[in-house]
């Protein structure tokens, strides 16, 4: 299930807050979160979320064990039988077509190719169980004793398709001590109706422009290559943080407090303050998880960081574009360490803001063409090589054509609302003034993004395939 | 600066605490309010069953089967169900054309062109897959200088059948330069919607070469004629856009030149001297029937056979039309700018027998044109019918011809004005039919065999029909 369908929005969703609403204890009010979330997932799945289940029971059941067995054998045991039955369902369903292809491609074999469909959101609940096993590990959260709870943790419907990746220590104590406050629904509300604007009036807007230009770069000019890009960029940005907003909103709706997926990232200076920006939960599982995992002895710091980024790419997708992607972003960051930050700061702002926006605009080209005979002919075009001049009318009417929205997604980039919350805490008038504007302009957005629901084929957010 | 609230008075905090908690109070009313009346509207309002606009029916409510469930589409199909029939879609999808999509930026120019979607890709023209035929290409060759570099040139026409040669001039197909706006590979210029064409000439050669096999199969007793019928792209495009679009003249003519004893009818000329009048919809993809009508007139020309004129067939308009094109863009120009849909019904009987795709379960004695008055959609469909049939159509003409035309949708509108100059029609769509087809053309007595398609469908993923449905 969508959360940008009003099939989501207008039945699902009431009917589950009226359920919660009406369980009254807690532990009710997990079951039913339960139910609609097993719900949720085997509307668009009614298989694999049969698999979602034994990867619940396997880890539930290991970090059981890990409990039991604290600083034993049998606990470490548990722990890698976990994350390596973890990996191995991730390898299966995600990426044994792909190296199946690879074998017989490069060493001229005949494999037969696995045809099977990517089960959706299992590199997030995947990682999220990794989370769990190695925390349980290094006990710095209590394995959780009901299953219930812990399949609750799992399949919370919010976050269970695309993240963001939800450590078990985040919400541990919600899980059956919270209350969800005015502030809380208030907040969470409108965090949703962000959200869902963002994705539906911004995203899949630009979702149009870009597909226009980038399905045929063949034909692109220079400045269609780089402008393709860069509202690709924009609308992945307003798509996967418009998910993760409704997916924090809805958890406050909830009483959960999920932790921030992005910061504003093209507020970036550089690339290695892009990624802190960016898509935050997995960046920073990789950093607590994998970059000081001492296998490469001495080197540990820069072999960490390149594995880091090759796991990245391939997080993203069973493709060589995206295992390019992350190794070119870990080009970028390992050249920034070894610049060192004390020198990168007394490069010049403007030129540190250039530079990295160059970097991400053409990294967002990487990241959309699974084809690499089409990617090469991205970078021709960009560089000048592609035999199609420097500007074409057709990126000159669709610029005019769609002039307010790209300023309308520039502006959007920026902290607005942490600038008119700060200006709120300025003077309470203002903060009074500024919370009933919110009011209207929460019900405006609703009225219209419903409105474009109407109007829409499924459009699915683009994070649901990793 | 911050307010320092460590200052204020136990009352004041009192105050404001109170105030905070009213405006988030209110803000969830509010929100809560849309929620509770989307419900409403969503759950217990009339649901919409059609879209005239888009031309369909919407989804309806799927039947339940295991198999369907745990392949997740009787969920998914209930979700669209729920989702594409909301009460007043039409009104609401017109809302958004005319108030919400106009907001996202300006028109490109003084006039306001548009342009919704892809432009013209040359990366589907491989120059290399024009292979010359190792024959005599056409039983009719055209030659003329390029048409957008001379308003008036001379065409000769040569063929066999009649050695006769014609001269005629050709009309400038030049547009002056006009502004507009592009989406999804559409230009909207002066209310006409205008499908920017790919091209793709090695579909081009595979096309013709499929047409030589399909003579080769028939043998001597068949004509085989290939009339690719350009789109309004090829006559309305203003001269400033023209870069954006490959030339369908170009494609015809390369087509033309690979094909082997199959007659090619030049429908791109014979449309161009009427390219003033109502050839083409101006909201909707296809031709307008009086179109299909010069188009047909060329074609009965060149095989040889009688033409009634126009003004022996009952005109008949139908006012408010607004075609796919609308659907497709979401245009307020075109969804506020509908036109006339004018087609013409011969005087003289026919007999009309439907079949399905297997030309089994015939209906008799059926109508060659609806009646659009039972029609709940309007489209080019509402008079023609759908494509998912074989239509055979006996006519009072008696000169023992029998014609089977393969075509796309475009072919439809050929059949009412091709009634008087043959005996017998069968006119099948080359993407819904499901025997050989060159068996069919034998068992059915044909002694002329037309592909009639746009240029979209002869380069296009359709031209793979051909193949099919010679070696099924």
């Amino acid at each position: 299930m969508v959360f940008s369908r009003l099939f989501f929005l207008y039945l699902f969703l009431p009917l589950c807050i009226i359920s919660y609403a009406a369980a009254g204890k807690i532990k009710h009010k997990n079951t039913v979160l339960v139910i609609f979330s097993l719900i949720f997932y085997a509307w668009g799945e009614p298989m694999y979320v049969f698999l979602m289940l034994l990867s619940a029971a396997v880890n539930y059941g290991c970090g059981l064990l890990i409990g039991r067995f604290k600083g034993r054998f049998l606990g470490s045991f548990s722990a890698f039988i976990a994350v390596f039955y973890d990996l191995l369902m991730l390898g299966i369903f995600k990426y044994s077509g792909f190296i199946a292809e690879n074998i017989n491609t490069f060493f001229h074999a005949s494999l037969p190719v696995p045809d099977i469909s990517l089960p959706i959101g299992i590199s997030f609940y995947t990682f999220q169980t990794i989370s769990y096993i190695i925390d349980c590990s290094w006990e710095k959260v209590q394995p959780q004793k009901s299953f219930k709870n812990f399949l609750l943790y799992l399949s919370l419907f919010p976050q269970l398709v695309a993240g963001p990746i939800v450590r078990y220590s985040t919400i541990e104590k919600e899980i059956e001590n919270r209350r969800t406050s005015v502030s809380d629904l208030s907040n969470g509300l409108s965090r949703i109706i962000l959200g869902l604007s963002k994705k539906v009036l911004i995203a899949n807007q630009l979702s149009e422009i870009a597909s226009n230009i980038l399905d045929n770069i063949g034909s692109s000019s220079v400045i269609g290559a780089w402008y393709g890009a860069a509202v690709y960029g924009m609308q992945i940005y307003f798509d996967f943080s418009g998910y993760s907003d409704i997916a924090i909103g809805l958890g406050r709706v909830f009483g959960f407090h999920f932790d921030e997926n992005f910061r504003h990232p093209f507020m970036c200076r550089d690339i290695t303050e892009f990624w802190q920006r960016w898509h935050i939960s997995l960046s920073t599982f990789f950093r607590d998880y994998l970059l000081y995992i001492p296998i490469f002895g001495k080197r540990r710091k820069y072999g960490g960081l390149f594995l880091v980024w090759l796991c990245t790419g391939i997080w993203h997708g069973a493709s060589w574009n995206f295992i390019i992607w992350g190794l070119y972003y870990g080009l970028f960051v390992f050249a920034e360490m070894l610049i060192g930050k004390k020198r990168m700061k007394k490069i010049p702002i403007v030129i540190r803001h250039i530079y990295s926006k160059l970097v991400i605009i053409l990294g967002f080209g990487i990241f959309y063409f699974e084809d690499l005979g089409k990617l090469g002919r991205f970078f021709k075009a960009c560089f000048g090589f592609g035999g199609n001049g420097f500007i074409s009318m057709s990126d000159k009417i669709s610029v005019v054509n769609n002039v307010y929205l790209l300023i309308a997604a520039v502006v959007c980039c920026f902290p607005i609302l942490e600038g008119i919350k700060k200006l709120g805490d300025k003077s309470f008038a203002l903060k009074s003034a500024a919370s009933a504007a919110g009011t209207l302009a929460c019900a405006v957005l609703l009225i219209l993004s419903s409105i474009m629901l109407v109007d829409a084929t499924t459009n699915p957010f683009l994070y649901f395939r990793f | 600066m911050s307010e320092n609230t460590d200052k204020l008075s136990f009352d004041e905090k009192r105050r404001r605490r109170k105030i905070t908690r009213i405006l988030a109070a209110v803000n969830i009313l509010v929100i809560s309010l849309v929620f509770i009346f989307g419900f409403v509207y969503l759950l217990f309002f009339k649901r919409e069953t059609v879209s005239n606009e888009e031309n369909r029916n919407l989804t309806k409510f799927p039947k339940f089967s295991l198999s369907s469930y745990f392949k997740g589409e009787y969920t998914s199909a209930i979700a669209d169900y729920y989702d594409d029939t909301v009460h007043n879609r039409s009104e609401i999808k017109a809302f958004i054309s005319s108030h919400i999509l106009p907001l996202k930026g300006m028109s490109y120019g003084d006039d306001g062109i548009i342009i919704i979607g892809k432009t013209y890709s040359n990366e589907d023209d491989d120059d290399t897959a024009a292979v010359p035929p190792t024959e005599p290409a056409t039983t009719v060759s055209t030659t003329e200088a390029h048409q957008t570099d001379a308003a008036e040139v001379t065409t000769a026409v040569t063929e066999t059948t009649t050695a006769a040669v014609t001269s005629t001039t050709i009309p400038d197909n030049k547009n002056p330069e006009a502004n507009g706006e592009i989406s999804d590979g559409i230009v909207i210029v002066d209310n006409r919607g205008i499908m920017l064409f790919g091209g793709g000439k090695k579909n081009g050669i595979e096309y013709a070469e499929s047409l030589n096999a399909y003579k080769r199969d028939l043998g001597d007793n068949v004509n085989v004629y290939s009339m690719v019928c350009p789109t309004p792209v090829s006559y309305y495009l203003p001269e400033n856009y023209q870069n954006l679009t490959a030339s369908e003249k170009d494609n015809i003519d390369n087509i033309n030149s690979a094909l082997v004893n199959v007659t090619p009818v030049d429908a791109y000329t014979a449309l161009l001297f009427h390219k003033k009048e109502k050839i083409y919809s101006r909201t909707d993809h296809h031709w307008q029937p009086l179109g299909a009508f010069y188009a047909a007139e060329e074609f009965a020309r060149v095989a040889g056979v009688d033409f009634a004129p126009i003004s022996s067939y009952n005109e008949i308009t139908l006012e408010g039309y607004v075609g796919t094109l609308y659907g497709y863009t979401k245009s307020s120009a075109l969804l506020n700018n509908p036109e006339q849909f004018i087609y013409y019904e011969p005087k003289t009987e026919v007999n009309v027998t439907r079949y399905n795709t297997s030309f089994q379960n015939p209906t008799e004695n059926c109508s060659l044109l609806l009646n659009p008055a039972n029609m709940s959609n309007s489209s080019y469909y509402m008079v023609f019918g759908g494509d998912e049939q074989i239509t055979h159509v006996s006519t009072s003409c008696k000169n023992g011809r029998t014609l089977v035309i393969f075509k796309d949708s475009y072919g439809n509108a050929l059949l009412p004005v091709l009634t008087s100059s043959f005996e017998n029609i069968y006119l099948c769509d080359l993407r819904y039919f499901d025997l050989n087809a060159v068996q069919f053309c034998k068992d059915v007595g044909a002694t002329d065999l037309l592909f009639s398609m746009c240029t979209f469908s002869a380069v296009g993923v359709n031209h793979d029909y051909l193949e099919v449905n010679r070696t099924r």
